[in-house]
């Protein structure tokens, strides 16, 4: 218990102090990381609890940000109206998912959702009048209230998002929908058999996964004012699953873990995207060979090695 | 009236019939055996009872309605659980998350109350709890509740799994092989456990089972399909009598028989 | 549109679609032999158009080069079975879905690493002007690639069939227990169906290099190639060619009469539609549970 206190305390308050002693710089890395940790989180519901496979999840990311730039510059929209706006577009279109995937399992899944980040990458850049194309679009900063977001005061609000989206994930992994989440990954027929809905159950694993997504992707947008789709490609899929599949499937401390050791990772490379790509590869496979469990599952071994009982969340 | 009743069913499998024509009624309140050799297609009807299989032909009916064509979650929804031959138990979960599972019908809350964790959420949830840890006390699993599943021996899971299938408040329980893999005494002691369902909670059985000492004990009647077909049906005794059965087992399962 | 536009335009949608028909091959065989769909595929074209520009500039002869290269090509993926792929046959399809995806993610971005995203020229012997064919003008390399594809296919059907190796990784992709209780050595089948694939890459690298040049992205275009593999079918040999001669075909008149967007959009408009009406393709059986 005083563990788990310490996990929940020191972070938070050294996050909640960073604008003290923080560059700006290291302030916009742990936006990054934070968005990340979102984003991850609802990954993890589909796939690590839910077993659904996700290419895509970029995609979805994409779709917030886009969807949050465009309801701002479009339609005028501010902020505070448009980020949600974008969360509820990725959420219906995220949720379109789970139609195939009511049919389709693993591979099959896997290529369903690798047409849809196509077609989603294709659809940006084949209107650029409305998405900017290949160049990109470039986005003034969030107002909230009518007042613009400084940059202290937009650290706090995606600090405070990301403390919500921590807080939800762990509630609905905790709830009847987060054990029927689990009982689909393993078994279909049980879970059947207890009277669990396979169908409505990915539905809602996809809109979840979707709804985390285009949060962080409408975070994205405003934490680094510009988006060009090759922040949506399918390395970008990659990324997310390494941080879930490093961090620990399942596990909602293990999408926090995951986006932030492989968000510093690329930092302490400080090389081009290329070795930091090299990198996720490899640290990829190495935990899918070596630990499925994660670093979470790791460090949960190791700490009932030592002979204490681990009650991680 | 019948709680169960299936009628004319068929059930094949890339053209191999693995049940033919099965019509069988079971009533209320029953304790009802179904025995045969291997092959005989019992675990196909008890599949094609709970939906994962649709049968080729023929009508199940639940309760008065007909369930022939419903998606299984509906089955189990309406009141038909199960056991499962082999235990699927979830592995890495607890104990008392495996019969908490059970429970998702029957403790609702919506998303919205999931996702904020407090209110209506918290209420159901705790009431889910104690219900589940009641039906762990009665089924003296209390002490494991916070235990994994897959560090306890099978017989212990057996336990949970039957545990697990009451959650979902059945009114009627197919229990696939419920005692094979059982040592005599456990066996003793879910003999005495099943006969308590029956009797205390009203839940009727349909049991399949290869142990027919513990058929004698349990069954009122029992049911013998042999190659897809009922061969058979009358209490322990008569079937036990009945030269046709024995004929069927004969370098079969004799042992068992 | 002339007859004349229209054979021109169907030629070459059917040497696009020979290289497509290439890399479905390459998708498909190690994945009847072992139910492992390699994603990393593209980089294996990718890897083999680089091995064929790193042996001519230590110059090689083209003759010479191009078997160096498949054999090469062969070789890696012997090694990249053995070291990756078979430690995880048999795990949850999630692993064996990502693992590929992180393999090619590597190589992709060890080949940016060495040779930045410049675009190189491999010259072959038979590049040239287009050549006057009764009516039409055809680029010669449009018709070495249909008929390398051709032959390709004919040694391949000649492999299946005739060759024990190739009788015994028919056999595996049936029944693996039968083919191990005949004597057949299961690894021995799995490293060949993923020597064979690399090559097969390879050589799709080769053929595409002296038509739109050598850079990293080049293994991209496995995604059409995973579209061809499932309109044919998973697993059908046959499936796979069809469906890359036909998705070549269809892709090239959509962008010639509707423009680009469209050409780009009806391979996965293709894929997504099959998957959800016929997921087992147009002559593989049904791998699902519907």
């Amino acid at each position: 218990m005083r563990l788990n206190a310490a996990l929940i305390a020191i972070p938070s308050l050294l996050s909640l102090a960073l604008p003290l002693f923080g560059s700006s710089y290291q302030i916009y890395l742990v936006e990054l990381i934070l968005i990340n940790v979102v984003a991850g989180i609802g990954l993890n519901l589909l796939t690590g609890n839910c077993g659904q496979i996700s290419l895509c999840h970029a995609s979805l990311i994409a779709i917030g940000a886009y969807g949050t730039a465009l309801l701002t510059t479009r339609l005028g929209l501010t902020y505070a109206l448009a980020l949600p706006g974008g969360v509820v577009l990725t959420t219906l279109l995220g949720a379109s998912l789970s139609y195939p995937a009511r049919r389709l399992s693993g591979l099959y899944l896997a290529l369903v959702t690798l047409g849809f980040l196509e077609v989603v990458s294709i659809a940006i850049e084949e209107f650029p009048n409305l998405t900017g194309g290949v160049r990109g679009l470039k986005l003034s900063p969030p107002e909230i209230l009518g007042r613009p977001l400084k940059a202290n005061g937009l650290y706090y609000f995606v600090l405070g998002v990301t403390a919500l989206a921590i807080c939800a994930g762990w509630n609905i992994q905790r709830s009847r929908y987060g054990r029927a989440f689990n009982a689909v990954r393993q078994s279909v027929i049980v879970a059947q058999a207890l009277a669990i809905s396979p169908g409505r159950t990915k539905l809602l694993a996809f809109a979840m996964a979707a709804a985390f997504a285009g949060l962080a992707g409408g975070l994205f947008t405003a934490v680094v004012g510009f988006i060009d789709p090759t922040e949506f490609d399918i390395s970008a899929s990659l990324h997310q699953i390494t941080f879930i599949v490093v961090g620990g499937l399942g596990s909602v401390l293990g999408s926090v873990v995951g986006a932030v050791v492989l968000t510093l990772l690329p930092e302490a490379l400080r090389g081009a995207k290329e070795y930091s790509d090299v990198a996720y590869g490899a640290i990829l496979l190495a935990a899918l060979l070596l630990a499925p469990k994660g670093l979470v599952g790791l460090a949960a071994s190791l700490l009932a090695r030592v002979g204490r009982k681990a009650p991680l969340p | 009236m019948s709680l169960l009743a299936l009628d004319n069913i068929s059930v094949s499998f890339g053209g191999v019939a693995a049940v033919r024509g099965v019509t069988l009624r079971v009533d209320e309140g029953e304790i009802r055996g179904l025995i045969g050799p291997n092959g005989a297609g019992k675990t196909s009807l008890i599949n094609s009872i709970t939906g994962i299989v649709r049968p080729g032909g023929g009508v199940i009916s639940f309760a008065g309605h007909e369930i022939t064509t419903l998606a299984p979650d509906v089955i189990a929804t309406r009141g038909v659980g199960r056991t499962f031959q082999h235990v699927e138990l979830f592995r890495d979960a607890t104990v008392l998350d495996n019969v908490l599972t059970g429970l998702y019908r029957h403790h609702v809350y919506g998303i919205a109350a999931a996702i904020a964790g407090w209110g209506r959420a918290r209420r159901v949830e705790d009431e889910a709890r104690r219900e589940a840890l009641a039906l762990l006390e009665a089924f003296d699993l209390a002490p494991l509740a916070l235990v994994p599943v897959h560090d306890l021996p099978f017989g212990i899971q057996k336990r949970i799994d039957l545990a697990r299938a009451l959650a979902v408040q059945p009114k009627l329980l197919l229990l696939d092989e419920p005692i094979s893999g059982m040592s005599e005494s456990e066996a003793d002691a879910a003999v005495g456990m099943l006969r308590d369902l029956a009797e205390q909670r009203h839940i009727t059985l349909l049991i399949v089972e290869h142990n027919m000492r513990v058929m004698m004990r349990l069954a009122a009647r029992i049911t013998v399909m042999h190659q897809g077909e009922i061969l058979a049906e009358g209490p322990p005794a008569a079937i036990r009598a009945d030269p046709a059965v024995v004929e069927a087992y004969l370098g079969e399962d004799g042992g068992h028989a | 549109m002339t007859w004349r536009v229209g054979l021109q335009l169907a030629l070459s949608g059917l040497s696009v679609g020979s290289i497509y028909a290439i890399i479905a091959l390459a998708l498909a065989i190690p994945f009847k032999a072992s139910r492992v769909l390699n994603f990393a595929q593209g980089e294996l074209v990718t890897l083999g158009a680089y091995i064929g520009l790193v042996l001519t500039s230590y110059g090689l002869p083209y003759a010479a080069m191009v078997p160096a290269t498949l054999i090469i090509a062969a070789a890696f993926g012997l090694v990249l079975e053995r070291l990756f792929i078979r430690p995880i046959i048999g795990a949850p399809e999630f692993t064996l879905v990502i693992a590929t995806f992180a393999i090619g993610l590597i190589i992709r971005a060890l080949i940016r690493i060495h040779w930045q995203d410049n675009n190189f020229f491999l010259p072959a012997p038979y590049a040239g002007p287009a050549l006057p064919i009764g009516p039409l003008r055809v680029n010669p390399s449009y018709l070495v690639i249909i008929g390398t594809t051709a032959v390709l296919v004919c040694l391949l059907v000649l492999f299946f069939q005739r060759t024990k190796l190739g009788k015994a990784m028919r056999a595996a992709a049936v029944n693996q227990t039968g083919a191990r209780l005949m004597g057949i050595r299961i690894g021995t089948v799995f490293g060949s169906a993923w020597a064979l694939a690399a090559a097969l890459g390879a050589l799709a690298g080769l053929l595409l290099a002296p038509v739109v040049g050598i850079n990293p992205e080049l293994g991209q275009l496995v995604v059409k190639a995973l579209v061809a593999a499932v309109i044919g079918g998973f697993g059908s040999l046959g499936g796979a060619v069809f469906g890359g001669l036909l998705l070549g075909v269809l892709e090239t008149y959509a962008g010639a009469f509707f423009g680009a967007a469209l050409k780009e959009i009806i391979p996965f408009a293709l894929l997504i539609a099959f998957l959800l009406v016929r997921p087992q393709g147009l002559w593989g059986t049904a791998l699902v549970r519907v």
